[in-house]
């Protein structure tokens, strides 16, 4: 008896010490990732497929664009430019129709097989009759599932053809083709994995061209192999020895998913992972104070910004939507509330997109915004709402607005709710205000441009549901018509001052008060070499790091 | 007064020979108080309490800034103790200790609209319950059984969401939560007078049902009631400032306790006061809630105190 009562206190005592020890273990100064891998800690909940031709949401753009191979890619020096990745050459046809793509020789994938012009017109194939979310990049070119082996095939081995319905400016076109939706699938290896499909009245075909497959699967030939995605777990990338380009000096990246800023930088600070991606500006801020830790930062094609619904009669009144412009604190909200995450920017037009403008007219003027009220009717003000997703720093600036809008007089309710229920109203055109952003859904100034220029139906049954119908905004004709032709525009200079003179006019009538552009940062440990962040979510290359 | 001259005004108030009702019902009181100011934590509840309410009265001359309006950019972040700003400031340049103060306001006010809602509701369905018996009270104890299943707080989640976010509706919900223990306590406390012989003698005389319940069995109820609810306090406080931080509460710019902790929480590694200091609030102010009705079941029920 005794001895067992000594037994079981020894059980305890050595249970204690092993506890002990395994919290010495694990204590952070011991921790350190692997000298041959890169562990990024990032939040990639957004991630639903991995299918090149199917996703279409932030965190897989950045894996696909490290895990596949596109004909042409932005030139990260000069993002108003395009060089080739697999294509060694280009030319358009007189006519503007036809671009014939000369493939580089000797490529292969990842798998072993040779990559042909078979493989391209392949992808476009799969991505249109497919038509999922980011197919509309490819189909806007006049491309349908009748039609789509036709205008985009294989001449030759290493000559693809890819033909288009108007002459648009091919600096449109090139553009278009950087998405990630036009990424280089192995055509030999998908075809090895498609699922039979039922035909029905939305899908015509009778396979699903590989899409379960490559929802986890891979079948690329980027700098990197996809080896595995765990949802809300883990991404992890191997390096592709059969790469064309320059060899990535790491064998392994890892994205760890983890939500939150603070939770990223504590494991930042103690060695768990060597780069942070979602940081708030205050972390942000303690990290690069940090003799062990380095920032970095690069201006992304968002824009955040506060509309106005031209249905409320209010804020028709166009001295209101002039006021609301003066009655933001530009100058207060960029030095804090997105302070190192964003830069105040008041053009629709993203830095670093061709045609951007970089005017800034607007400051914060209780008494100029007050005596256009006053213009307007309201000098006594009035009460308006705003739909506001509770995330930062969106909130924050509701907040801030909410403030300086009660000193010219105009009381503001802020509508909280999650990003479903606030974007549900929105597309319904049932707010007053809404606050948000604007992401370039392809690296074009069309994107933007369309979305806040044309409305072509303003009527509730309208088709065409950009920023500009979503806030009834029924745009000036001689807008609509000028955002067109910039499309059509073949000289790049005189597409660009198209543009710039479409901002202004934006800048002065439009129910938009464009707040600021997103900056994305990251923190990361200074023992990483050439860590740097893309112009788009689609250029965040991790094949030059190395440690 | 027709007090005797002779006797003091404690002695007036002690006698055990009342000469009229009022003398006897002051006395009883009297005797009251002093069974609850013997306890020293409980009158630190009471002036606790009574400070909150004078706070909140004066919140206007007491607050040193604007609590909603702030300087982004001049006074944003600052620690306690910066000059002009006793607590530091939050990420809205905001004076958190003017927060505080005007928050005082919203606290007390949902706790006193929760009170006004739950406790009636509570009583009446406990003494009809428990007086009428029957299928009666099957039928409302059952009802109350199934309010009594969920959780307070996930059930106060759910109306909240149904109803949509606002702090009105944040009352509502937890009254709606909450009146189900007081319903039981009436209960209880009617089915041990219903069969007593005041009860029957009221009878006797022709009184309405109607009228037993309201002024024979209702009064039986209320110091247990008063206690309970005093003590359940602290609970709405907390439930209050949980569906603040959950953003189902006072919306901004309100300076809801809970509402303040759960935008500070974004700082609590370098800036830990936004979070803190409305923490502490709450915590004052539910400690002192908990110590009055701790305070006030001793000196209201005796039967209890020694248990």
């Amino acid at each position: 008896m005794q001895m067992q009562i000594f037994s079981r206190h020894m059980r305890k005592l050595t249970t204690g010490a092993a506890i002990a020890l395994a919290l010495l273990a694990a204590h952070p100064a011991f921790a350190v990732t692997p000298a041959d891998t890169l562990v990024e800690g990032f939040a990639i909940d957004d991630i639903i497929t991995m299918d090149p031709g199917e996703a279409f949401e932030l965190s897989t753009a950045e894996v696909t664009s490290n895990t596949y191979d596109l004909l042409v890619r932005l030139d990260l020096n000069d993002t108003s430019k395009i060089v080739g990745d697999l294509a060694e050459s280009w030319t358009v046809s007189d006519d503007g129709l036809t671009y014939t793509f000369k493939l580089k020789q000797g490529l292969k994938f990842a798998s072993g097989n040779p990559i042909t012009a078979e493989d391209v017109a392949f992808s476009f194939e799969r991505a249109v009759k497919l038509d999922k979310s980011p197919a509309f990049i490819l189909t806007q070119f006049g491309l349908t599932g009748d039609n789509v082996t036709e205008k985009a095939k294989a001449a030759d081995e290493s000559t693809f053809v890819f033909t288009v319905d108007k002459p648009y400016a091919p600096s449109f076109v090139l553009n278009c083709l950087t998405a990630t939706v036009a990424s280089v699938v192995d055509k030999k290896l998908v075809l090895e994995h498609v699922a039979p499909v039922t035909p029905s009245d939305e899908y015509k075909y009778d396979n699903d061209f590989g899409n379960g497959w490559l929802k986890t699967g891979y079948a690329g030939s980027g700098a990197f192999k996809m080896r595995e995605w765990r949802a809300n777990e883990v991404v992890v990338l191997e390096r592709n020895d059969n790469y064309h380009g320059e060899k990535a000096p790491l064998a392994r990246v890892i994205y760890r998913h983890m939500k939150e800023s603070s939770g990223q930088r504590l494991a930042l600070e103690a060695g768990d992972i060597d780069v942070a991606r979602n940081l708030e500006p205050g972390d942000l801020d303690a990290i690069s104070k940090s003799a062990e830790l380095a920032t970095t930062a690069a201006p992304k094609g968002t824009v955040y910004y506060i509309s106005l619904n031209q249905k409320n009669p209010n804020l028709a009144k166009p001295e209101v939507v002039e006021a609301f412009k003066y009655l933001v604190d530009y100058d207060a909200i960029g030095s804090t509330l997105i302070k190192g995450i964003g830069e105040i920017h008041q053009t629709f037009l993203p830095k670093g997109v061709l045609g951007e403008l970089d005017e800034k007219p607007y400051t914060f003027d209780v008494a100029k915004a007050k005596e256009l009220l006053a213009k307007a009717g309201l000098a006594d003000g009035f009460t308006v709402t705003m739909d506001t997703r509770n995330t930062q720093p969106v909130t924050g600036i509701a907040e801030s607005f909410q403030q300086t809008l009660g000193q010219a007089g105009v009381k503001l309710e802020i509508i909280p709710g999650d990003g479903k229920q606030t974007l549900t109203k929105y597309r319904a055109r049932t707010h007053d205000m809404y606050i948000g952003q604007w992401g370039q859904d392809y690296f074009d100034p069309n994107s933007n441009s369309e979305t806040f220029t044309i409305n072509p139906d303003n009527s509730d049954e309208g088709k065409n549901k950009t920023l500009a119908w979503r806030n009834a905004w029924d745009v000036p004709k001689e807008l609509s018509d000028m955002s067109k032709a910039a499309l059509l525009e073949k000289d790049s200079a005189k597409r660009a001052d198209m543009y710039k003179s479409l901002q202004k006019a934006v800048l002065e009538k439009g129910p938009f008060v464009i707040i600021f552009q997103q900056t994305e940062v990251a923190g990361y440990s200074a023992k990483l070499k050439g860590f740097k962040l893309g112009p788009s979510f689609d250029t965040n290359y991790v094949g030059t790091v190395s440690k | 007064m027709s007090t005797a001259p002779s006797q003091s005004r404690r002695e007036w108030l002690l006698s055990d020979r009342p000469q009229s009702r009022i003398q006897a019902r002051l006395g009883r009181a009297y005797m009251t108080w002093l069974r609850f100011s013997s306890n020293r934590l409980a009158v630190l509840g009471l002036l606790i309490i009574i400070a909150l309410v004078l706070i909140a009265i004066f919140a206007d001359v007491l607050a040193p800034h604007d609590p909603v309006i702030g300087n982004l950019a001049g006074a944003r972040l600052l620690p306690p103790g910066s000059p002009g700003y006793l607590l530091g400031t939050d990420d809205q340049g905001r004076d958190i200790l003017s927060r505080l103060l005007h928050g005082s306001r919203l606290t007390l006010f949902v706790i006193v609209l929760v009170a006004i809602i739950a406790a009636p509701v509570g009583l009446l369905v406990g003494a009809v319950s428990g007086y009428v018996g029957g299928w009666v009270d099957a039928v409302l104890m059952r009802i109350t059984d199934i309010f009594l299943a969920f959780p307070k707080l996930v059930l106060a989640l759910a109306f909240v969401a149904a109803l949509g976010p606002g702090i009105e509706n944040a009352i509502l919900a937890i009254a709606i939560t909450s009146w189900p223990p007081y319903a039981r306590i009436a209960r209880a406390e009617t089915l041990t007078v219903r069969n007593s012989d005041y009860i029957a003698a009221v009878r006797l005389m022709g009184a309405s049902p109607f009228r037993i319940v309201l002024r024979h069995v209702m009064p039986m109820c209320m110091s247990s009631l008063i206690v309970r609810v005093t003590l359940d306090m602290a609970g709405i406080i907390l439930t209050a400032a949980g569906l603040g931080f959950l953003g189902l509460g006072a919306q901004p710019p309100l300076p809801e306790w809970g509402a303040m902790i759960a935008s500070g929480r974004r700082f609590i590694l370098d800036q830990w006061w936004v979070a803190t200091m409305p923490g502490i609030a709450i915590l004052i102010v539910s400690l002192g809630f908990n110590l009055l009705g701790d305070g006030l079941r001793d000196a209201l029920d005796p039967r209890e105190a020694g248990q």
